[in-house]
């Protein structure tokens, strides 16, 4: 779009788009078929689910996309747009912070002061040799989780001063630790010998390490993109970002799972 | 009132203990429960200061608490080791 005349302003005026739009509709609909495959209320909605999952997906890397034509090609994320598109993203961090606070709210609530339906004793009885040990999985968890923090950090700082290779080399790294996160929950999770549904501890305990989870995934996708976007040389010193937000993210899933690691998995042992 | 002539029959309840200072009692009920069998099952059914937990509980607690709690003792699936 050629802008015949630059405004007075610093601001970005932003286009009309219909993503905010298509993605809420989507993300309901996906929302909705995801509450009717917790009830089993259709066998063949659950292939829905999926299509509806990945359609999510993509209204999100379209948006995305045109964020990006946005910022690089035609250059409307001036230093103003920048510094307020990252008040935002502190602003959705605080968000998703009391959303787990909310979850931890939960966990306590159920925790110290036990009901006497569990036996007013925490963990409730019967599950004394299938509490976890924190010292195991979980404490790799936890540095493998500190170890990528600290890789990224040198990503970022190899990333200022222009040397590309090394960037790309850490961001691998960092990569790599978050898959060996996610592999090692997903172990721990095929084989712990409690489910979701086993009173309030299962509950409270897969949802909290579910939710970090989920954004664990969400995060190692953003420093993804960042990559991609890094390889293909669309991030400068000046702006980027995308990748700054997805460091600002990591940190932030890295923090959340300090405070489960040290509440749900130590305390609760 | 018939025992009035053998002993003075005195009303008695469980009295304040500072670990359930609140209004919702619960957890005392169940605490004198829980204690009452643990003290016979370390002490014996014999021992007199057991009795104590016994007064407790049955001043505080519900029968239907009681009730299903002692079935679930028989069936072993009361939620706190005895």
């Amino acid at each position: 779009m050629l802008k015949n005349k630059l405004p007075h302003h610093p601001y970005q005026i932003v286009d009309e788009s219909p993503w905010p739009l298509i993605f809420s509709i989507i993300l309901g609909i996906t929302l909705l078929l995801f509450v009717c495959f917790n009830h089993q209320l259709m066998k063949h909605l659950n292939y829905w689910l999926i299509f509806s999952i990945i359609i999510t997906i993509f209204t999100l890397f379209l948006w995305f996309k045109d964020i990006i034509t946005e910022s690089n090609y035609l250059g409307e994320h001036t230093k103003a747009v920048r510094k307020n598109i990252k008040i935002g993203f502190y602003l959705f961090l605080l968000s998703e912070t009391f959303l787990f606070f909310s979850f931890f709210w939960a966990f306590f609530h159920s925790s110290l002061s036990p009901n006497i339906e569990i036996g007013a004793i925490w963990p409730p009885m019967g599950f004394e040799n299938k509490v976890l040990n924190p010292l195991e999985i979980p404490l790799l968890n936890t540095i493998i989780l500190l170890a990528s923090g600290s890789t990224l950090t040198s990503a970022h700082y190899n990333f200022k001063l222009g040397n590309r290779s090394k960037v790309i080399r850490y961001l691998i790294a960092t990569l790599f630790l978050s898959c060996l996160f996610l592999s090692g929950q997903y172990f721990e999770y095929s084989n712990a010998s409690f489910t979701i549904a086993d009173s309030v501890y299962g509950s409270t305990f897969y949802f909290l390490t579910g939710l970090h989870g989920l954004h664990i995934i969400i995060g190692t996708l953003f420093l993804f993109t960042s990559l991609i976007r890094i390889f293909k040389s669309q991030l400068t010193i000046q702006n980027h970002l995308g990748f700054e937000l997805a460091i600002i993210y990591w940190h932030f899933c890295d923090i959340v799972w300090l405070f489960v690691f040290l509440f749900v998995y130590v305390w609760g042992y | 009132m018939a025992e009035e002539e053998e002993e003075e029959f005195t009303f008695k309840t469980a009295g304040f203990d500072a670990r359930f200072p609140n209004q919702n009692q619960t957890k005392h009920c169940f605490q004198n429960y829980v204690d009452y069998f643990r003290c016979i099952k370390a002490k014996g059914e014999d021992f007199i200061p057991c009795k104590q937990f016994w007064q407790a509980y049955h001043s505080l607690c519900p029968s239907d608490w009681t009730d299903k709690w002692d079935e679930q003792r028989e069936n072993g699936t009361f939620p706190v080791p005895i």
